[in-house]
């Protein structure tokens, strides 16, 4: 057994490493488990020749292909939307856009606004100090003035807009729509000691510059000088509780698959919404036989995933759109408010993103025919590369008890633990979302004189957001963990990732994870002397 | 990997020297040369060796569509493939492509991967032969005076209670 700690966290990834570096000022003894490893970014794709097939393959995001020693595989045979992630000292940030959208207040308000689900606990207003923290700390770039937000200053400029998001920009406008250069986790200028962009471009597979902002290089280095232990290649089995409801530790194993048990006061879950629903089902014992924390029987429900459409215009214009941060450009939220009369509730984000490396455009060009075999095979290449624009259809979906992540009966990761299981499906009212946001999208790309477009959704390895399976609210009987993230069952049990998101939002939810653990961290420090009352 | 090593490095794979002339047939079908010699076809970019280190798991598969594409050219015409007119090989490709879809592709798809990373195709797209990586690019800042109108129309979110 090893030394005991005061809190100990396990994962490294973005709500991890906010709440590790946030709680370092109490000078308690803090660990963090984390199943992966450091990434040394000169192994990130883009400091190769081949860097668009290594991007799918050992820097792939879906676990499943990437298949490195600490992924767990995941059983998503049961849904339309593979789960993307990384496991490694930063998490998916390693692998993310960096697109870095707020929600909006009426996001924490979706019951009493649109009758829908419920409303969480906090508000916007109550986020609102953690996010302009959050900013800060990983450096984001963006425009002040968005009339789709209350005001908030960025502390960088935003990222270039390029060709291609002047080109969809005049669209918008043609149309009236609204759009706005999105906010950025990326550094553009030099910023706390980090290199500005240079336009790599495959942002996605890591970003060899240090320009963007994964938690690696802006939470992890910051907390570890002020004493927090992170302890990597390292997966927990399962959490302990003792006859009090108190967890009590973790076991875990080491990177030579030696068993350990790690003591700890208080334990903190930032596992992503599968990584934790799994654990504490894992976690069974006989006063929790339904998992741990679990008396809800909430936890691995209500899953929400963003179900994404992607729609692609080719233009006759060189656009260099091959150039610049892969997935940041502009945003538009002309249709993320509900209007009931498109059909549906709530709304979706449309992500203006770049166009596709030369293997990647080849690749589904040819798929889709576009691109022939033989005569025609240059010309049709030429008309489409450089030229080509998407925009990201990202739909809210509401939490659904049928929406689930369960344990797989058979599949089991290397340590022996038994893997995850993705139940999922769209609702109709997410389905109409999606069709509305694939025929508007259409419609701008047309507006912006696309001379072809296509569209489809959901698209399948896009699973990245994992959010609500382990729900916040004050009723015990209808949620798992309460407005400041602890659990209603376990009371030095706490969650700060995605899984307690009560709604979704239409937006990349790194921006709220990550104050959500700030806030829950401040709520921490704030309640020393009683944590467990 | 520098593509000298590539188009080099292929010692492993255990293609007769029929079977990589029908490989590079079939390769130039699916990327020729251009016509005004700016780009190269796909037999001249080592896919051969790119498979080996790449793909080796299609290797096996690889071998035997050759031989059974040599085997149907001699049944249906009583020539070696690489002897066949334009339209000879392409009936007899369309025919694989229709009853080994999935081979197909992913020799098409690893062929593409192949040829889109080599320096001669990015030289012929007019683009540096270099991993983006350190020196990266240069990405117009745009006209941010396009946003007139958006602050002209306003406020586009409800205020929560």
């Amino acid at each position: 057994m090893t030394a005991d700690v005061d809190v100990l966290i396990i994962g490294a990834g973005a709500s991890g490493a906010a709440l590790a570096w946030s709680l370092a000022e109490t000078r308690m003894r803090i660990l963090c488990l984390e199943q992966g490893d450091w990434v040394n970014p000169a192994d990130y794709p883009s400091t190769r020749r081949d860097w668009e097939v290594r991007m799918d393959r050992e820097f792939s995001p879906n676990p499943n292909i990437r298949r490195r020693p600490e992924d767990y595989p995941i059983n998503d045979d049961d849904s339309p939307i593979s789960v993307v992630n990384f496991n490694g000292v930063g998490g998916s940030t390693i692998l993310y856009a960096a697109h870095f959208p707020r929600p909006h207040p009426s996001d924490f308000r979706v019951r009493s606004l649109d009758g829908v689900a419920d409303d969480w606990p906090i508000d916007y207003a109550t986020l609102e100090s953690y996010y302009a923290l959050n900013d800060r700390q990983m450096g984001v770039a963006g425009l002040a003035g968005d009339p789709a937000y209350p005001p908030h200053a960025l502390p960088l400029p935003p990222v270039p807009l390029g060709l291609a998001g002047e080109t969809m920009a005049r669209g918008f406008n043609a149309l009236g729509w609204h759009w706005w250069p999105s906010d950025t986790a990326i550094a553009t200028q030099d910023y706390e000691g980090r290199a500005a962009c240079v336009n790599l471009g495959p942002c996605k597979s890591g970003c060899a510059q240090g320009a963007k902002a994964s938690a690696d290089i802006t939470y992890w280095p910051v907390a570890r000088r002020a004493g927090v232990q992170l302890r990597t290649r390292c997966r927990v089995r399962e959490i302990l509780v003792d006859d009090k409801d108190m967890a009590t530790g973790v076991v875990y194993y080491d990177e030579h698959g030696v068993e350990h048990v790690q003591r700890a006061e208080v334990v903190v879950l930032a596992c992503n919404g599968v990584g934790t629903p799994r654990l504490l089902l894992n976690s069974r014992s006989a006063r929790f036989p339904n998992g741990l924390a679990n008396r809800s029987g909430l936890v691995g429900k209500n899953l929400m995933i963003h179900p994404w459409g992607m729609v692609r215009g080719a233009f006759d214009a060189p656009l260099d759109s091959q150039r610049g941060p892969m997935s940041c450009c502009i945003l538009s939220q002309q249709f993320y408010e509900t209007d009931r009369s498109r059909g549906f509730v709530r709304g979706y984000n449309m992500q203006i993103t770049r166009g596709l490396g030369p293997v990647a455009t080849a690749r589904m060009g040819v798929t889709r025919g576009d691109i022939p075999w033989g005569a025609g095979h240059h010309e049709a290449f030429a008309r489409r590369y450089g030229r080509s624009i998407n925009i990201g259809i990202c739909c809210e979906d509401l939490p659904e008890e049928c929406n689930t992540v369960t344990l797989d009966p058979t599949l089991k990761d290397s340590n022996g633990i038994p893997a995850p299981k993705i139940t999922y499906r769209l609702s109709e009212n997410t389905e109409r979302m999606l069709r509305h946001g694939l025929a508007r999208g259409t419609e701008v790309m047309q507006a912006a004189g696309a001379w072809d477009v296509y569209s489809e959704g959901p698209v399948r390895q896009t699973g990245w957001h994992l959010l609500g399976t382990a729900r916040m609210g004050e009723d015990p009987e209808r949620s798992v963990v309460n407005g400041w993230g602890r659990s209603h069952d376990v009371k030095n049990l706490f969650i700060v990732d995605g899984s307690v998101f009560v709604t979704s939002g239409g937006v990349n939810p790194t921006p709220t994870i990550q104050a959500i653990a700030l806030y829950v961290a401040d709520a921490m420090k704030q309640r020393l002397a009683n944590l467990f009352d | 990997m520098t593509n000298q090593r590539i188009d080099n490095a292929a010692p492993g794979l255990a293609l007769t020297p029929g079977q990589r002339a029908i490989l590079d047939i079939v390769l130039d079908m699916i990327v020729p040369p251009s016509a005004d010699g700016r780009m190269p076809g796909a037999a001249e970019v080592g896919v051969p060796a790119y498979l080996l280190a790449e793909a080796p798991d299609a290797l096996g598969v690889l071998c035997g569509e050759l031989e059974a594409l040599e085997r149907r050219s001699r049944e249906r015409f009583a020539r070696t493939f690489t002897g066949l007119e334009a339209h000879e090989r392409n009936s007899l490709i369309e025919e694989l492509r229709a009853q080994a879809p999935s081979f197909m592709s992913r020799l098409a798809m690893e062929a593409l991967a192949c040829y889109y990373q080599h320096d001669r195709v990015l030289e012929g797209l007019g683009q540096e032969a270099r991993a983006p990586y350190p020196k990266g690019y240069q990405v117009v800042q745009g006209d941010l005076s396009l946003l007139e109108p958006v602050r002209v129309r306003g406020k586009v979110y409800r205020d929560a209670p």
